[in-house]
């Protein structure tokens, strides 16, 4: 019954903007409650709808719910708007509104004090879970890009919203406004790559329904050359929204927003956005393999490369604004090599190959689903040490455990959980996407150069995330007391823990979802589209056993291990100096750390370079070219009635002998027409 | 009778003799008079040809004429007291403030 009704998960929240935005003033929480409600009515909405397809007849034969309405027909071009429920759907619409409903419930605290301001941040939230909730129910790419820039929109919004403050930021993001800027800058790049690729899309399938770009028989039809460019200008689209590498530098400036803020841009909405288009474009993309080996690196590179500039950041929200560029990464990778293998086995009609993609895929919707719990705990345990020691600077706080018990604990989970503890949720899928990386080489299924390559970059992110979420945890909650905590509130209001301690129980929990038949319900998402590979899924159990009898699983827990050794001995027995690797912050390489590998600064000289170079050729055809025409035309006009107004004289004498001249040319010519006619 | 080319002449004579005038005063009373001539000797052609062909119209057309030329005259005229009344002069060199 719910399901016929699941517009209502974005349409409720659009509601609560449209009231708080109007009546926030008058509500208690400046309509906090109105959101909170929304949230709530989306969250139990999913749920149903989502209990309801999962148990339907609909998933039981791999098809999506699918309910449309005509919007625009142009030629021969239809578009749609509508709902396209399956299972991928229903785990992006469980998350992303439980998380949501989480934060929201936090923000009463986080926000208490911002008085008349949060009308402002309630109704821009709202909207935000609008777009994410409206982004995985849509049933066509361009339904999906309305709700894409809704997201867009509302990031810019809410980074910006403390635009008169100036941020901890070093110099690149030196206030929220201009981060919030950069942020909408850098992702519209993406967006126009994005939109690029629909109009190919609609050029090629007259049409943008999932249903007819994914049905098997059109896209054997279409051009494979340019389904290819296609796919690479959406995923463009993705890496923007998600932050990848070489769109990546926008999201630690997007820290200068509130923090719960990031947890929402993090862990429910807008950067998860572009892995669910990966996701949800994964039977386009898996038509050229060639695409997802590149998706693959991208997201390896990432994972990598990210990581690294989280090992010395100062500021606890960079941490963790770096670290969630390294776990999308990963999800980059396995999603990447999934659909590689996937492709390959297409190719070739091997279905192990297919299998493992398919496994692929689902380690990278599952890692997407585990990180969003541990990373919203994360950032909102980071807001609840904010919240108290009124800083961001991880130096100034030290021994915060003491003062907050229950903050320190739900960290140390999350910590825990996205290090890829044996048993907590992030081990599960950070294990799964290795796997993936690894099955290749293992089973000797070609491409091990290739594979292996993405598997040590996996691994070794791994190593380093286990080290710099210990070197956070370790520095803010353990050692010495720093300034900041002697001055520090202590505990946060029961508003703010007890979203924690739920985060904190899914953050342990919800990798257990895999051995309870989550891995064939995502399995089945793909059944919806490319059900005539006939997709083995592998079950649970199967699952769990790959995980356990490879040994390589052993070796990452050993690295994990290792790393939050490491951060132990270096910030809190304080036996290592972390000094003595970096010549006390002198290396070279710290420092190009600290510079954020110089990305700040490549992209202000391509914006200086290319942004105003083409700027200024505009600004000169815009005032050359096309004022000059219209300058031109005018003084021409003016000019000639200028010399001819000489003729004007105002003298009666020159006028009649101007009007007689005239008569005489008449009458001379109506003479010379009688001549030569010899009469009339 | 006397032959029309005879009228015709005179007409053309008494028609240039105003042209002459007034192209070639500066003085609005003259210029008046001019026209008038220029008038007279577009009415001496129609009662020239109504009497070569035997028929009033010409005739009634004179009549309309005369009187529509005295209208103007006092129009003529009234306008060239009211610009001496402003600018003490009738001299139409003087009258181009209007110009642009």
């Amino acid at each position: 019954m719910m399901l016929e009704y699941v517009w209502l998960t974005p349409l409720i929240p659009l509601l609560c903007f449209v009231i708080i935005g109007f009546f926030g003033n008058k509500m208690p929480e400046g309509g906090g409650y109105v959101a909170i409600f929304g949230a709530l009515v989306a969250f139990v909405v999913s749920l149903v709808a989502s209990y309801e397809y999962v148990t339907g007849d609909l998933f039981a034969i791999s098809l999506p719910f699918v309910q449309e309405m005509n919007w625009l027909t142009i030629g021969t071009y239809e578009i749609n708007f509508g709902v396209y429920i399956d299972s991928l759907s229903c785990v992006m619409m469980l998350f992303a509104s439980f998380i949501s409903l989480m934060i929201f419930v936090y923000s009463v605290g986080y926000m208490g004090h911002e008085e008349k301001k949060r009308r402002r941040y309630y109704a821009e939230v709202s909207l935000f879970l609008t777009g994410m909730m409206g982004l995985v129910i849509s049933s066509n790419y361009l339904e999906m890009f309305v709700f894409w820039e809704i997201m867009g929109l509302c990031s810019y919004l809410l980074i910006g919203f403390w635009s008169f403050k100036h941020g901890e930021g070093d110099a690149a993001s030196q206030n929220a406004a201009s981060a919030a800027k950069k942020a909408f800058i850098v992702t519209r790049l993406g967006d126009v790559c994005f939109m690029a690729g629909l109009f190919i899309l609609l050029n090629e399938f007259h049409s943008l329904d999932y249903a007819i770009v994914f049905a098997q028989a059109n896209i054997a039809a279409v051009d494979p050359t340019a389904l290819t460019v296609a796919t690479l200008l959406i995923f463009a689209g993705a890496v923007g929204k998600s932050a990848q590498f070489p769109l990546h530098d926008w999201l630690p400036d997007a820290m200068a927003g509130p923090t719960t803020v990031s947890a929402l841009i993090h862990a429910a909405t807008m950067v998860k956005g572009g892995v669910y288009l990966v996701a949800r474009s994964f039977p386009i993309f898996v038509q050229n393999p060639d695409v997802m080996i590149l998706v693959a690196f991208i997201g390896g590179f990432t994972a990598i490369f990210a990581a690294s500039m989280a090992l010395n950041n100062m500021n606890i929200k960079r941490v963790l604004a770096y670290s969630t560029l390294s776990q999308l990464g990963y999800m980059f990778l396995a999603l990447g090599a999934g659909g590689y293998l996937m492709a390959i086995g297409m190719q070739t009609g091997n279905n192990d190959l297919i299998a493992l993609g398919a496994l692929g895929y689902v380690a990278g919707v599952f890692h997407m689903i585990n990180h969003a719990f541990f990373k919203a705990l994360l950032f909102l345990g980071s807001g609840s040490v904010i919240h108290s020691a009124g800083t961001e600077d991880m130096r100034k706080m030290g021994g915060l455990g003491k003062k907050m018990k229950i903050t320190s604990i739900t960290m140390l989970i999350g910590s825990l959980s996205i290090a890829g503890f044996p048993l907590l949720s992030g081990f599960w899928s950070k294990d799964l996407v290795l796997e993936t990386a690894l099955a290749p080489a293992q089973h000797g299924l070609g491409a091990e150069w290739t594979f292996t390559a993405l598997f040590i970059m996996g691994i070794v992110t791994a190593f380093m995330t286990a080290f710099y979420m210990f070197r956070m945890w370790f520095m803010t909650f353990r050692g010495k007391e720093g300034e900041a905590t002697r001055h520090a509130h202590g505990e946060s209001p029961k508003t703010m823990t007890v979203p924690l301690i739920i985060l904190a129980v899914f953050a342990v929990g919800s990798g257990l979802g895999i051995l309870f038949g989550l891995s064939n319900a995502i399995t089945e998402s793909l059944s919806c589209t490319l059900g005539y590979l006939h997709i083995h899924t592998h079950t649970g159990m199967t699952i769990a056993e790959d995980i356990f009898t490879n040994v390589w699983t052993y070796v990452s827990i050993v690295l994990t291990l290792l790393g939050i050794c490491l951060g132990w001995l270096m910030y809190c027995k304080k036996s290592v100096d972390p000094g003595r690797f970096n010549k006390n912050g002198e290396s070279r390489f710290y420092r190009l750390l600290t510079k954020r590998y110089y990305f700040p600064q490549i992209y202000n000289a391509i914006s200086w370079k290319l942004g105003y170079g083409v700027a200024k050729g505009v600004d000169y055809m815009d005032k050359e070219v096309i004022d000059g025409t219209v300058n031109g035309l005018s003084n021409a006009v003016v000019g000639t009635g200028d010399s001819l107004s000489a003729v004007q004289t105002g003298n009666l004498n020159n006028y009649a002998a101007w009007v007689y001249t005239g008569v005489i040319v008449l009458v001379a010519i109506v003479v010379a027409v009688f001549i030569v006619n010899g009469g009339i | 009778m006397i032959q029309i080319e005879l009228f015709l002449l005179l007409s053309a004579i008494l028609f240039v003799v105003g042209l002459y005038g007034v192209l070639t005063t500066n003085r609005g009373i003259v210029m008046l008079m001019s026209i008038e001539i220029m008038l007279n000797a577009g009415n001496l052609n129609l009662i020239a040809f109504a009497a070569y062909w035997g028929s009033a119209l010409g005739q009634v057309f004179v009549i309309f004429s005369l009187a529509i030329a005295a209208a103007e005259v006092a129009v003529g005229i009234a306008l060239l007291l009211n610009v001496y009344k402003v600018k003490k002069t009738t001299k139409i060199d003087d009258m181009t403030i209007l110009r642009w």
